[in-house]
């Protein structure tokens, strides 16, 4: 028997990379890639500051465009640029908390690996996490990264306080109290507005989590997916392509001891074989094969702190589209998805991912406005993700849908106005604090018609 | 106690001295760099390397996510046999390989400051040819 967090675990297989390309790029600066590999740049230099005045001094110090970086997992050119990279990775830790508000300042370079297990150090924990935990902070809030629940908010949607260094070297001190406006554009920002430096948290008590992943019909998961989805903490789903079912997780607190071992190396390399015998046939010969092998999955449970259930590491590289649609549209978003890459016999075996997420207010939030239901597609790093993320993006947008700022999408200016009522305001406000566009690349000035 | 209980516990105990060199060395003065062409002219010769204080807080930060545990099948700090065919490639083409990525590794390594004198300094330092 394999269960559920085997299959995830395998279900990208190995990228393979030559080492054909030069290591050092046309500045002589070493070039910057994203963690799928899919993105390049040769900036003319990186600035890596350790406290706000080195910050400030570089800002100063350079001309020419600037993007700021944490740890390069997103898929969208947001980094890329031929001026300076600025660097977040000397600006981490904690910073300061308050355990009797709840609340924690971190290093805008904090990894969320670092930030649950600071929290759980200080006897506090995450309201919610991403299930990605190599990011680092600002990245997070920057693009509006989520995890999953109808009661919790991405955590751009948790922050509280931030403090943002414009690019005359300037430091704002932004609540929600101080300027309402200015906190909901910055909360999700893409690093249009300045450099993030600290951003401060809402928090819990610490918390333990049971995860039970089981395999079910799709059409039966889908069926109950409300209910599931109001009774459990975090309720989601990983539809398996070319097949009849999806890989179904729930968490929800418990006092029950830990129990959490790791998959060992073998576990792991065993369903690898399996997904490569899939591949090893055409997509449309494959339902029987998969949907037998995913009747064979028996339930698991793990147990632990939050942090450590709701966000792990991901080993196998991968690219990635995720659109955001009304909730109420989801379930049949997901199935005209699916549909399409079983009737276009799209070679993916990656599964999908589906979930919901609680609205907020934040003007570039996937969630302004109300609750919504967001999809994901993957292909793993060696893979061309063209056919498949072409395929499907279309029907994101005729359910209304809004892309994850950080993921692959191909919107530009007209479209996401059209999505976001304040896009125009975010637009005015990013003019009035950096004039002469030095946190623009070609991608932003796309985005926001600079 | 098995060899690989061992190596994970010399790993995480030095993972929490490292982080504790980093926290001292903050106070020391400004680590602000500005870089505009990074790459030596000859990287340092192997068996000379040293780690400086910033190597030791990018290991914890960086290498340390993924070269404690193995995640992704990474080699493991201070296992000689995992390292050995690696470091047999020569330093240029692991330094290659670090800045491009390579199969589970991610291009940098997750250390988006480091220059390649660090790289190769980390890679010694991993590898037991320090």
């Amino acid at each position: 028997m394999i269960n559920r967090r085997q299959f995830l675990a395998a279900s990208s297989l190995a990228a393979f990379y030559g080492s054909g390309s030069p290591a050092f790029g046309q500045s002589g600066s070493l070039p910057w890639r994203n963690w799928s590999g899919g993105l390049r740049a040769d900036p003319a230099g990186r600035i890596a500051p350790a406290s706000e005045a080195e910050l400030a001094a570089a800002l100063r110090s350079t001309n020419g465009s600037l993007r700021p970086v944490g740890s390069g997992h997103s898929f969208s050119p947001l980094v890329p640029t031929d001026g300076h990279l600025v660097i977040l990775d000397r600006l981490g830790g904690l910073r300061d908390h308050d355990n009797d508000a709840f609340t924690a300042t971190f290093g805008a370079g904090t990894r969320l690996s670092e930030v649950g297990r600071a929290l759980f150090e200080i006897g506090q924990a995450p309201l919610n996490l991403p299930d990605i935990d190599r990011q680092t902070l600002a990245g997070a809030i920057s693009t509006g990264t989520h995890g999953t629940g109808l009661t919790l908010h991405s955590l751009s949607g948790d922050v509280t306080a931030l403090r943002l260094m414009t690019v005359d070297g300037s430091v704002l001190e932004i609540t929600e109290a101080s300027d309402a406006d200015l906190f909901k554009a910055a909360c999700v920002s893409v690093g249009a507005l300045g450099i993030f430096t600290e951003i401060t948290l809402k928090t819990r008590a610490p918390y333990r989590l049971k995860a039970i992943n089981r395999a079910q019909r799709t059409e039966d998961a889908l069926a109950e997916f409300e209910a599931r989805a109001e009774q459990h903490r975090h309720f989601e789903l990983f539809p398996l392509t070319h097949s009849d079912f999806s890989l179904v997780l729930s968490i929800d607190e418990t006092e029950e001891p830990v129990n959490n071992p790791p998959l060992s190396p073998e576990e792991e390399a065993a369903f690898g074989e399996a997904m490569r015998s899939w591949m090893a046939i055409p997509p449309a010969e494959r339902r029987p094969l998969i949907n037998g092998l995913a009747e064979q999955i028996a339930p698991s449970e793990s147990i632990d702190a939050a942090h450590r259930i709701l966000s792990n590491v991901r080993s196998n590289r991968f690219n990635e589209m995720e659109y955001a649609v009304p909730r109420e549209v989801g379930a049949q978003c997901l199935r005209e998805v699916l549909d399409t890459i079983a009737r276009e016999e799209i070679d993916v075996v990656f599964p999908l991912e589906y979930r919901y997420v609680r609205g907020d207010d934040l003007w570039l939030s996937m969630d302004e406005g109300g609750d919504r239901a967001a999809i994901s597609v993957h292909r793993t790093a060696m893979e061309d993700y063209r056919p498949l993320f072409d395929a499907v993006e279309p029907i994101f947008w005729k359910y209304g849908g809004r892309p994850h700022w950080g993921k692959i999408h191909s919107l530009g200016y007209a479209e996401l106005k059209a999505l976001y009522p304040r896009f125009d305001d975010f637009c005015d406000l990013r003019r009035s604090l950096d004039p002469d566009g030095r946190l623009l690349n070609d991608h932003l000035r796309r985005l926001f018609n600079a | 106690m098995s060899r690989p209980g061992l190596l994970s516990l010399t790993a995480l105990l030095l993972l929490a001295a490292c982080t504790q060199e980093a926290n001292d060395s903050a106070a020391a003065g400004p680590s602000t760099t500005v870089t505009e062409a990074s790459m030596p002219d000859t990287p340092p010769a192997p068996g000379t390397g040293e780690l400086t204080p910033l190597n030791m807080e990018q290991w914890a930060r960086s290498c340390a996510l993924c070269h404690v545990r193995g995640e992704g099948g990474a080699p493991v700090l201070g296992d000689a046999a995992a390292w050995a065919p690696r470091l047999a490639q020569g330093e240029e083409m692991l330094l290659n390989h670090t800045v491009e990525g390579l199969n589970n590794m991610p291009p940098l390594g997750y250390c988006m400051d480091c220059e390649s004198g660090d790289f190769v300094a980390l890679i010694r330092f991993m590898g037991g040819s320090r």
